[in-house]
């Protein structure tokens, strides 16, 4: 009989920490383990932390020696090209590449995995050659027969009961384009409040898919040349999602592949696993057994590496005169191409007594859309905070007392006064389109959540080498959110160090494990680890040194300024550092609960100039009060509010896929006609972090801080003009069709 | 043409009303100006070339003038300047950034004679006579020159892909106008894309630098 193996648990303790239940933030007691060191201390108490640090990786980027994918060139690399098909949706009859075969130069050609091609930009085949000049004659060469079968582009076209599908599902049997994903609510009783309501607003709320235009295209190198192990450099929001795609690949044991992420050039939610193209590069390389590089070029980039997905949403809201809201009908087309898309589900943040909704998903003949910085928020936002917004215009309601009314979180409260302040909301006319003059200037607001909280994948190494130098190793990524620098911070400020007397190291398989930079997951897992190895390191150095302080405890002893100090006495890091053993100490960090949480708020304010005769939009400001709990680093958090901003604005007044319905080709899959926000474009903005917020306690913010400002720009351009549009990108057409039709 | 030009001569030619009026003719006008004055110099490096009245094919040895380094490689003729750097230079030069390839972000802009272009529009058989300042070739990150150093400072950077096109296409227009507006400093970089959201804070180091008088 097998025994047993009793452990006893491990003791616990009891720690209170803020938490949001409900929608509303309250103290709870959780339980922890009872030799967890101790938590970050009051926000405001800190050294580093909190504090706006330049990014340890700054002057690398700026001299343009950091080294990204794009950058690696191995001796022998071959280049890859991805042949696209051209047809929205056909099968390959044919295939002759003997031509491009010939090409001197040319290494190998292979097929591409799928019999069936269902959009306009589907991997057909793939080259490698010694340049990516001859690669790209090699893709002219290859001659390719199509069958064309029928296309839908459009969502009305695809939506039709007698359209061919499009997508089989996991059997293998073709599903209904357009099919239920949830239902929700009951209603008869929406129905009975609706008649009700002293005001009631139906409309439909439609978004384009947009890109998410990482400047570093998706792209991977292989470097293997046979033989059993090989290296992997990926441009990735995840290193250790890379080794198994790829050893799949090239027939190796997982653990023989090592992935490496240095730098990477954006990513916005796109960039998991090796995707199509890292299947194809490790294909490649597996049968000419030497390294190649493949980098989507930036049309691939546009047609096939993911996009967010479009939204069309049809809701119907209804009101009191008193600003209390009754009743909300949604029904939600989810846009996602040959994928399922993503779409918050209606009322979003707000709360009607009675509300239902029919979430779908609806397949059309494009790339499937996949997760982009808030999968699936921004767009549900759009449309909940325009319909809130037209309510409130409806019963003649401040937009900002609208909201506050019917939104429980008191946070929300005080960030709605204080983004109402910074951008001068008493400035107001409470009368759409009523300013004087052909160019009206109008303000609109929204607010927006997300969750941001962590999990236990990270395993953070803190070593302190006898020579007084300090690493702290986990194989993590930095998208360019400053993840090394807070990585930095942490153990630096445990030491009472500078930020440049500590090194890190990331971005590979080989060290300890991370998560993957997705949901706004990264801060809130890695820090605790981090912090956790930090303290974890400080006991073990405290151990070895206490003799050089009269045997001082570790609990005795304190860090600051470079000094370590005990019962009166006082030596430099470097005098305590001799004290350790030749190797070092390593201490191993995990994940603590207790520091960090879930749950941000946001608000965003907006102004902006139309002018009526050209229907041209002008952004003048916007302002975005958001919480995060702790702040890690003051400058880049900033940085990262600036940026969910801008790309929300994009999204609002220029963003979004054109397709050709004939053709069922992208009419814009380049930086020429696909119109990202430029230096032109910028009004000036006001990143506000809302010190406000008490939490001791880590939470991710990129994603919270991209969704309110999409409403806010919306409702502002209603402010301005007058003009109510409900299909984005607000461009000035619309503007000017809105003011005819009026 | 003469095979070395001086800068007044370039300047004359870059002001010529009936040239500009063509590059504008021809639809490139949307793209903004700071676009065309980068063409503007690919069409005259052409013009040169095709003066020369040398057709060039198969794999041939070009010389480039690569921040004070004279820099051997051996490209086809069609190779673009941006890829002789990053794919035959030995070692390679990677700061300048392949982003789009035709014209449209500014990640691979270069300076050549100290004007920006982008490299990705220039072919490196066009580049053999000019001197090519990368953003390596602007500083280090041990010492880093004016506008390098308030990116840092500013944060006017997070992926960082942009980063090497708006630090060189800053540099140079700094040298031009050391003491630039607001208005000017966008203007200045209108042709450069970033995709994080930098913009207000690139704005704030090209200040910042002016201001710091070391340009």
């Amino acid at each position: 009989m097998q025994q047993q193996q009793q452990t006893a648990p491990k003791p616990k303790k009891k720690v209170k920490v803020t938490r949001v239940v409900n929608g509303i933030e309250q103290e709870v007691e959780i339980e922890v383990d009872a030799d967890s060191g101790p938590g970050w201390g009051p926000n405001d108490k800190h050294t580093l932390l909190n504090h706006s640090m330049t990014r340890v990786d700054g002057p690398l980027k700026a001299s343009g020696v950091a080294q990204y994918t794009y950058d690696v060139r191995l001796p022998n690399m071959l280049y890859a090209r991805i042949l696209r098909c051209p047809h929205a949706h056909a099968r390959v009859t044919s295939f002759d590449s003997s031509a491009a075969e010939k090409i001197p130069g040319v290494v190998a050609v292979i097929k591409g995995p799928l019999p069936e091609l269902r959009f306009a930009g589907a991997a057909v085949a793939a080259v490698a050659a010694k340049t990516p000049e001859i690669a790209g004659d090699a893709l002219r060469a290859i001659v390719v027969k199509y069958e064309v079968l029928p296309h839908a582009v459009d969502a009305k076209s695809a939506m039709a009961p007698n359209f061919p599908r499009i997508v089989p599902d996991a059997n293998g049997v073709p599903e209904q384009n357009l099919h239920e994903k949830q239902k929700r609510g009951d209603l008869p009783k929406v129905e009975a409040a609706f008649a009700t309501a002293d005001a009631i607003v139906e409309a439909d709320y439609i978004s384009l898919k947009v890109h998410h235009a990482c400047l570093e295209t998706h792209g991977i190198v292989v470097d293997y040349s046979g033989g059993d192990t090989a290296t992997i450099y990926a441009s990735t929001q995840g290193t250790f999602t890379i080794p198994g795609d790829a050893a799949a690949q090239l027939g190796l044991p997982e653990t023989s592949v090592t992935a490496i992420v240095q730098h990477m050039g954006g990513g916005f939610g796109s960039k998991f696993g090796i995707g199509t193209e890292g299947m194809l590069a490790c294909k490649l390389a597996k049968q000419t057994k030497t390294p190649v590089k493949l980098m989507l070029t930036r049309h691939d980039e546009f047609v096939m590496a993911g996009n967010r997905s479009g939204s069309w949403q049809k809701l119907k809201g209804a009101v009191k005169n008193d600003g209390t809201l009754l009743a909300l009908q949604a029904r939600q087309y989810r846009l996602g191409g040959i994928g399922q898309g993503s779409q918050a589900g209606q009322p979003y943040i707000y709360r009607f007594p009675e509300s239902f909704r029919e979430i779908y998903a609806l397949h059309t003949n494009e790339d499937s859309s996949i997760a982009m910085r808030a999968p699936g928020h921004p767009q549900a936002s759009f449309a909940m905070e325009s319909l809130i917004d037209e309510l409130a215009y409806k019963i003649k309601m401040d937009p900002v007392a609208l909201r506050k009314k019917n939104l429980v979180d008191p946070v929300y409260h005080r960030q709605l006064d204080r983004g109402a302040k910074a951008i001068g909301w008493e400035r107001r006319n409470p009368i759409a389109g009523g300013n004087p003059g052909p160019v009206k200037r109008g303000l609109g607001c929204a607010v927006g959540t997300w969750g941001g909280g962590g999990n236990d994948q990270c395993k953070v190494d803190v070593t302190i080498a006898r020579d007084g130098s300090v690493l702290v190793a986990v194989g993590t990524q930095d998208l360019g959110t400053g993840t090394r620098t807070f990585t930095r911070a942490i153990v630096a400020e445990e030491f009472g160090l500078q930020i440049t007397d500590v090194r890190e190291q990331i971005g590979s398989s080989k060290l300890g494990g991370a998560n993957s930079s997705g949901g706004s997951t990264t801060a809130a897992s890695l820090s605790p680890a981090v912090k956790d190895g930090a303290y974890k390191a400080r006991l073990a150095f405290s151990e070895k040194v206490g003799s050089l302080l009269d045997n001082a405890k570790p609990e005795e002893m304190t860090f600051r300024g470079g000094n370590v100090s005990a019962k009166g006495k006082t030596i430099t890091w470097k005098q305590a550092c001799n004290a350790l053993p030749s190797a070092g100490v390593t201490a191993r960090g995990v994940w603590r609960t207790e520091l960090q949480a879930t749950g941000i708020h946001g608000a965003a304010f907006a102004e902006v100039e139309v002018d009526v005769e050209t229907g041209q939009i002008k952004p003048i400001k916007m302002v975005h009060v958001q919480d995060g709990g702790l702040p890690l680093n003051r400058l880049t958090m900033e940085s990262q509010i600036n940026g969910g901003m801008i790309q929300s604005l994009g999204m609002a007044l220029w963003e979004g896929r054109v397709m050709d319905a004939q053709l069922g080709m992208q009419l814009n899959p380049g930086f020429g006609d696909y119109k990202l926000p430029g230096t032109l474009e910028m009004p000036e903005l006001v990143p506000i972090i809302d010190d406000d917020d008490k939490r001791e306690a880590v939470i991710g913010i990129a994603e919270g801080c991209i969704i309110p400002s999409l409403g806010a720009v919306v409702n502002a351009v209603f402010n301005a003009s007058g003009v109510r549009v409900r299909e984005l990108p607000i461009t000035p057409d619309k503007i000017l069709m809105g003011l005819m039709s009026d | 043409m003469t095979k070395s030009r001086d800068e007044s001569d370039a300047e004359k030619k870059a002001h010529n009303p009936s040239r500009r009026k063509f590059l504008k003719g021809v639809g490139i006008a949307g793209a903004g100006a700071a676009v065309v004055d980068k063409l503007w110099i690919e069409a005259e490096a052409k013009e040169e070339q095709s003066a020369n009245g040398q057709t060039l094919s198969g794999n041939i040895k070009v010389t480039l003038d690569v921040n004070g380094e004279k820099r051997n490689v051996q490209i086809e003729p069609r190779t673009t300047l941006l890829n002789a750097l990053r794919n035959h230079a030995e070692p390679a030069i990677t700061g300048p950034k392949l982003v789009c390839d035709v014209g449209t972000c500014g990640a691979c802009t270069v300076l050549l004679d100290g004007k920006p272009a982008y490299s990705c529009l220039v072919l490196a058989v066009d580049a053999t006579k000019k001197k090519i300042t990368t953003v390596e070739g602007l500083g280090t990150p041990e010492n880093p020159n004016a506008v390098q150093a308030a990116f840092v400072e500013k944060d006017a950077l997070m992926c960082g892909f942009c980063t090497p096109g708006f630090v060189t296409t800053i540099s140079a227009y700094l040298k031009k106008n050391p003491n630039p507006s607001m208005a000017q400093v966008r203007e200045a970089c209108k042709g450069n894309f970033c995709r994080c959201g930098t913009y207000p804070r690139v704005f704030e180091a090209a200040l910042a630098a002016a201001r710091s008088g070391k340009v």
